[in-house]
């Protein structure tokens, strides 16, 4: 168990990491970025152990990411995005997507002969990404929303 | 439209003409290097009101930029032009720091520029080989994640890290977006489907999966539902938009690799 989560927050604090220089976040966030990855992955394989589903799991993650962000971000006295960017990538649905596509591609192939297992394959792979990538984005967005009510810029009538 | 409920002094035509061009610089910074639309915003607004305008108007469009500043009646207004650049995190980090200077009263509208100067000359944090093992051992470590064997990860540290090259050849190049994105999962696709080819690995699809995965489109993404959320409904949907053409993009490419490799029906 320990083991199974120290293995999952050492892939995902790469992974975090990795993004991270793709996307040229300042080398004194490093850190931040890896920490964001690995506690918003490892929370959701944690909860996952416990019967959550991957879409709820994913939900606490993200949410917990978007904190993190925050917290980061008047820590290191940056844009939260830059560890909100990194630590959600480890928990994007490569392959839920991947699974989705390839049964697209069988179900060309096989027309109308495909197996009933193959189409509800699909259909699951898809309605998984699609919760996945909402639960990422509600996550990540929600303590920004709660944190910065602040009377917009941009009005018509100063 | 004229303000004059503040104590600014007024400024002179020059320098409201500066102040205005400086914060519409920032803002194309900003926009280019991927930060989402209300941080855009504010942003260009503080810069402006920083340097003494009365107040600033801005449009943000998914492909260019328009402010009007006032001050003491008087306004000007300009529109610059922006295309996507690609992610730059650390653009974004100094320009919310020339921000807060600004607002701190710190910089003169001279200061600002020669900053936002050696803003725009910014060499990368990292070198480009660098990136490219970083980001493959990054895409390595998703087909750990996505429980494949040894084999499906060096099979995807070889496939990403090749592909990351291979994109960096084609940035430089300044190939179309799309036809980048299509030709650097093909790159990956045919590293990945040559390890299924040759069994080296008992989980091929774990390393398929995880090959591509330096192009998921997350930034354009991610700002699409701050976007979106914070009700700027259009340039949020372009940029959903955006993130979907590239996630097809992916899939064109590797699916081209995998029927070319006849890894197709795995």
């Amino acid at each position: 168990m320990i083991e199974i989560l120290m293995r999952d927050i050492f892939w995902s604090g790469l992974a975090a990491l990795g993004f991270a220089l793709l996307f040229n976040v300042p080398r004194r966030t490093l850190p931040g970025c890896v920490i964001a990855g690995a506690a918003g992955h490892g929370l959701r394989t944690l909860l996952m152990t416990g019967g959550a589903s991957i879409e709820g799991a994913t939900l606490v993650g993200a949410t917990c990411i978007g904190f993190l962000s925050v917290y980061g971000g008047r820590y290191w006295h940056t844009p939260p995005a830059i560890f909100a960017v990194s630590g959600v990538i480890p928990m994007i649905p490569g392959r839920f997507a991947y699974g989705t596509m390839i049964g697209l591609l069988q179900l060309a192939q096989l027309g109308a002969d495909t197996p009933q297992t193959v189409l509800v394959d699909i259909s699951v792979n898809a309605i998984k990404t699609a919760l996945i990538l909402g639960a990422l984005a509600v996550g990540i967005t929600t303590p920004t929303m709660l944190f910065t009510r602040q009377k917009p810029a941009v009005k018509t009538d100063p | 439209m004229t303000t004059t409920s503040n104590n600014k002094p007024p400024l002179s035509r020059d320098a409201l003409r500066d102040v205005n061009e400086l914060a519409l610089w920032a803002g194309q910074m900003l926009l280019q290097h991927g930060a989402e639309t209300a941080r855009i915003e504010q942003s260009v607004h503080r810069i402006g009101t920083g340097l003494g305008c009365d107040w600033l108007d801005v449009l943000v469009s998914p492909n260019g930029l328009l402010v009007t500043s006032n001050s003491g009646g008087e306004f000007r207004t300009r529109l610059r032009r922006v295309t996507h650049t690609g992610v730059n995190m650390a653009v974004l980090d100094e320009i919310s720091h020339l921000t807060h200077r600004i607002e701190r009263g710190e910089m003169n509208r001279f200061e600002v520029r020669a900053e936002l100067e050696r803003i725009d000359q910014l060499t990368r944090n990292y070198n480009r080989w660098l990136v490219a093992v970083m980001v493959g051992l990054a895409c390595a470590a998703f087909s750990q994640l996505a429980g494949g064997d040894t084999a499906a990860f060096f099979v995807t540290l070889t496939a990403s890290g090749a592909a990351m090259l291979a994109r960096q050849e084609m940035l430089h190049r300044d190939f179309n977006y799309l036809l980048n994105v299509t030709l650097t999962a093909f790159v990956a696709g045919l590293i990945a489907s040559a390890g299924a080819m040759f069994k080296l690995s008992t989980t091929p699809d774990a390393a398929l999966a995880s090959s591509v995965l330096l192009l998921v489109p997350g930034v354009p993404l991610i700002n699409a539902a701050e976007d979106l959320i914070k009700g700027h409904m259009v340039i949020g949907v372009v940029r959903g938009l955006t993130g979907v053409l590239i996630s097809l993009g992916i899939a064109l490419g590797l699916l081209l690799a995998m029927s070319l490799m006849g890894a197709g029906t795995l």
